[in-house]
């Protein structure tokens, strides 16, 4: 069996550096530095000097998602993975690409198109960075047809707290050697390692994206449409509804004709106030539908997921404790997946923390769970930003105090799991 | 000493059993004669043998945890085990071992129509779930060839692949949520929490992600919720000839190139080609040096409209001859003729040994050049059968013991896999590291990275009795000779299996 290496040396044996960069080239003193500090290391190797170093580490991308679990305590040094920023190696006949974890999803996407191709990711933060999104484990409307970033990652590059420097799959589509550290990393909000690069699959991009619009849809309705689509052979990519709006927006990816023959399929199976956006429009929508789930400062963002549907319960139970709150619940919900997002907006954080508590006992109710990902200020004393430990937590603590036995990454982000 | 140990082995294997009686009744049925638990000694790497210590079969998942918690207490290590189709050696036994063989827990538990989701036990064979969500028009996508009697428990530890994957993705693409029976003896879902209310998501680290794939080190799964797939549809199937195996290989690059997603693209070389046509008569040009399989599926006039693209990509590239599947009983005789392959290899050769190993797509070519470089300097022939839309090699090395050419043949097989990571690939594209690869793992990851993989196998398994030898190099698998020489697994010989 391996033998697990002692955590103050390197894996060529090296006696672990302490933290140096340009910023503070004084950090190596024993003593802790005075006010947190900021490293952007451009290589792998920095990063992994950056990290070995005392006290706690809180990683950084653009900075799109610092909010999301709990609060991180007594950060000591903030490592930006701004300047590991590049494409290493695009391999477009392979469909492949190697970045490195600091590159904005929107600038990879840009790269990728000169060559016809992307990957199919759609989350709402299109300015965070690769790295950042896995870590996060954020998904768009697209994932019913392609999946999620978990999905799109073939091989990846971690940083892990003791400087250990480890991969795991490589440059192949189809590979089962091994574990895959990179799926660990999904969700794990900074808290096991940095996530220094990543090879991905990317997807021809497709020729045509085609949204049908279906307006004054009420729960039930929005329920028995998106299983007409579910049960269809049209394959939409997306299927969104909107509360209070009550839209239900579906869209098709494809070839010219075929998105269109599958948007005309959509139009004749389904019933109501139906419309196909023009592509201004829908360009229009799908951005607004982004901003919405992404909110702003001052706002509460709650994000639940439970088993595929529209739950009608959950539904009327959010707009009755918020009227009960005197605050306003914008739902967006990707009913074919079980994905919500809630943006809470007005009154005071005590309103907030109201909601959050009882709408978070009706989704527990019925298997699902409500993280926090924004919080007006003041909710973090009244509420927890996660609610019931899953089953598997003792596990999860298990693999965190095996990376991560001083609890240096992201000290609090779980709590109060652990 | 030696003595003692076995003595105190045989006392462990006695608590165990002694417990797991009294906890699970009668019900639970247990083979302790040596004939009994024979039959457990290997999966289908069949070089791989060794005789389990005691043999379970669980009549109910709620027995699987008393039975790892027994394992637990007395220090005994144990397999979980589904049909023994797995071709790295991944339920192969340990010595004085339990195995948790699942084969009963094999029902579907629901099938949701709607949410297309069905929940089912580790031992439902893979085509038994796509046979019941079939009434609903459904289908559960990854399908290995030996579908029609591995189970869906030995999927997810594998992370099982086959033709149709490289579109619809791996067995972790439609995994949700799997409940297991953990090695520290807790049961908890891995995924969403409620294994009947499966999500989508779930808050914390994906170890749902980590299980499916881990050979089984992780822990035993006793419920599964998988993704379904509704039935495309249309279909369009091709086979094209090539008069050499660089033609083809461009092919494929230039498909992929033109932004199509076939559902599949297999390709076999001459000799496989020769095979398989005298085997099964499925049509094939016996000249051909090279032939494509390539599959599109989806809605109506958009796979209409592809498949005429891959048609003419076909002719621009020296195809000699295009032949198009009219109807579904065609097209059924392609891939009959494909995956007959395996039966027909006997003609070729009374031994052979298969790899498993991927090069990125647009080194095809060239791996295809080295293996043949490679096969010429042993003097042995290899055949090639693969998956080339995903770069999934699966060479034949074709041999015969009784001239002493077994020795060479495991060389030039280790050879082939670890030219395949020297390409930029990987040791394994879909058959698992287990037992077979385990020693050439150094070859394609760092210490950093094996020790990284440990603690994570660690997290789940402290007490490193779950499976244990898998995956992971050891100086008492790597320092032995290598046993590798392929003897066919009992369900091969009767056909009800093929081997890739």
């Amino acid at each position: 069996m391996v033998g697990a290496p002692s955590s103050a040396s390197t894996p060529d044996g090296k006696p672990a550096p302490n933290g140096t960069s340009p910023a503070d080239g004084a950090a190596a003193a024993s003593e802790p530095p005075a006010s947190p500090r900021s490293i952007t290391p451009t290589t792998v190797k920095d990063l992994r000097d950056a990290v070995s170093t005392v006290g706690a580490v809180l990683i950084r991308g653009t900075g799109t998602a610092t909010t999301w679990g709990a609060p991180v305590r007594d950060a000591r040094t903030t490592v930006s993975l701004a300047g590991m920023d590049r494409v290493l190696d695009h391999r477009p006949a392979d469909m492949t690409v190697h970045v490195q974890g600091g590159i904005r999803l929107d600038v990879l996407q840009a790269e990728l198109a000169e060559h016809g191709q992307w990957l199919p990711y759609d989350p709402a933060r299109s300015e965070a960075t690769i790295g950042g999104l896995l870590a996060t484990g954020d998904a768009g409307p697209r994932r019913l047809a392609y999946g999620s970033l978990r999905e799109l990652v073939i091989g990846a590059t971690m940083v892990f707290p003791d400087g250990a420097i480890a991969k795991s799959g490589g440059h192949v589509i189809k590979n089962v050697a091994g574990y895959d550290l990179a799926k660990l990393c999904h969700g794990s909000l900074g808290t096991l390692g940095v996530v220094a690069e990543l090879v991905l699959r990317v997807h021809p991009l497709p020729a045509t994206s085609r949204t049908v619009m279906v307006r004054d849809v009420d729960t039930a309705s929005a329920q028995r449409l998106t299983w007409a689509l579910t049960r269809s052979a049209i394959e939409p990519s997306a299927v969104e509804w909107c509360e209070p709006e009550q839209v239900l927006a579906v869209r098709f990816d494809g070839t010219a004709d075929g998105a269109a023959a599958r948007a005309a399929a959509a139009r004749s199976m389904l019933t109501g106030s139906l419309a196909e956006l023009d592509a201004g429009e829908a360009h229009s929508f799908w951005e607004s539908h982004a901003a919405r789930v992404v909110a702003e400062p001052g706002d509460t963002v709650m994000r639940a997921a439970t088993r595929p549907g529209i739950d009608p319960g959950l539904v009327g139970a959010l707009s009755a404790w918020a009227d009960r709150a005197g605050v306003k619940a914008l739902l967006t919900c990707s009913p074919a997946t079980g994905a919500y997002t809630v943006r809470v907006t007005g009154s005071d954080a005590k309103a907030h923390a109201e909601l959050v508590k009882n709408w978070r006992a009706s989704v527990e109710a019925v298997g699902g769970f409500v993280m926090l990902r924004r919080r007006r200020p003041g909710v973090d004393a009244m509420v927890e930003s996660w609610g019931r430990a899953p089953g598997s937590v003792e596990v999860m603590r298990r693999v965190k105090g095996n990376f991560d036995p001083e609890n240096r990454f992201a000290p609090g982000r779980f709590a109060p799991w652990f | 000493m030696e003595l003692q140990a076995a003595t105190d082995r045989r006392r462990a294997l006695e608590a165990v059993l002694r417990d797991v009686i009294a906890e699970c009744g009668p019900s639970l049925r247990v083979l302790s004669g040596q004939a009994e638990r024979r039959a457990y000694e290997t999966d289908a790497l069949t070089a791989h043998r060794v005789l389990p210590g005691l043999v379970l079969l669980p009549a109910d998942r709620s027995q699987v945890a008393p039975i790892v918690r027994a394992c637990l207490r007395h220090g005994v290590p144990y397999v979980a085990r589904g049909a023994g189709t797995g071709l790295s050696g991944g339920a192969l036994p340990a010595e004085s071992g339990v195995v948790i063989a699942l084969a009963k827990l094999n029902r579907i538990l629901d099938v949701d129509p709607d949410r297309l989701v069905a929940i089912v036990e580790p031992g439902a064979t893979n085509l038994s779930i796509s046979a019941v969500a079939g009434e609903f028009g459904l289908y559960y996508a990854p399908d290995p060839s030996s579908q029609v009697v591995c189970t869906i428990g030995g999927n997810v530890a594998e992370n099982s692949g086959g033709a149709h994957c490289l579109k619809y993705g791996f067995t972790s693409h439609h995994v949700l949520a799997v409940e297991t029976v953990l090695p520290d003896g807790t049961v908890a879902v891995l995924g969403s929490d409620d294994i009947e209310a499966p999500c989508y998501d779930a808050p914390g680290y994906d170890l749902r992600g980590v299980f499916v794939g881990a050979e089984g080190t992780c822990g035993v799964a006793t419920r599964i919720a998988v993704r379904l797939l509704r039935k495309p549809e249309a279909v369009r199937t091709l086979v094209a000839d090539f008069p050499d195996v660089p033609s083809a290989c461009e092919t494929v690059s230039a498909v992929i190139a033109a932004g199509i997603v076939p559902a599949a693209i297999e390709m076999m070389d001459n000799l496989a080609i020769r095979a398989c046509e005298d085997a099964v008569h499925a049509g094939y040009d016996r000249e051909a040096a090279a032939s494509l399989i390539i599959e599109l599926d989806g809605h109506g006039e958009e796979c209409a409209e592809l498949f005429d693209q891959v048609s003419a990509l076909c002719s621009e590239h020296a195809c000699t001859r295009l032949r198009i599947a009219a109807d579904e009983a065609e097209r059924a005789a392609i891939w009959a003729g494909r995956k007959a392959a395996f039966a027909a290899m006997g003609r070729l050769s009374p031994e052979f040994l298969l790899q498993d190993g991927v090069v990125p797509r647009t080194r095809l070519a060239e791996a295809l050049a080295g293996i043949a470089d490679l096969s010429a300097a042993a003097g042995l022939r290899v055949a090639n059968v693969f998956h080339a839309g995903d770069g999934n090699l699966h060479p034949l090395v074709l041999y015969r013991e009784a001239d002493g050419q077994g020795p060479a043949a495991e060389k030039l097989a280790a050879d082939i896999a670890e030219l395949c990571v020297a390409l930029g690939g990987s040791l394994s594209g879909e058959h698992g590291i287990g037992v077979d690869k385990a020693c050439s793992m150094p070859k394609m990851f760092s210490p950093a990275d094996l020790t990284a993989m440990d603690r994570l196998r660690a997290a789940f398994d402290p007490s490193g009795l779950c499976n244990p030898g898998k995956v992971f190099p050891t100086p008492a698998l790597c320092g032995e000779a290598r046993a590798g020489a392929y003897q066919p697994h009992p369900l091969e010989e009767t056909g009800k299996i093929q081997r890739w």
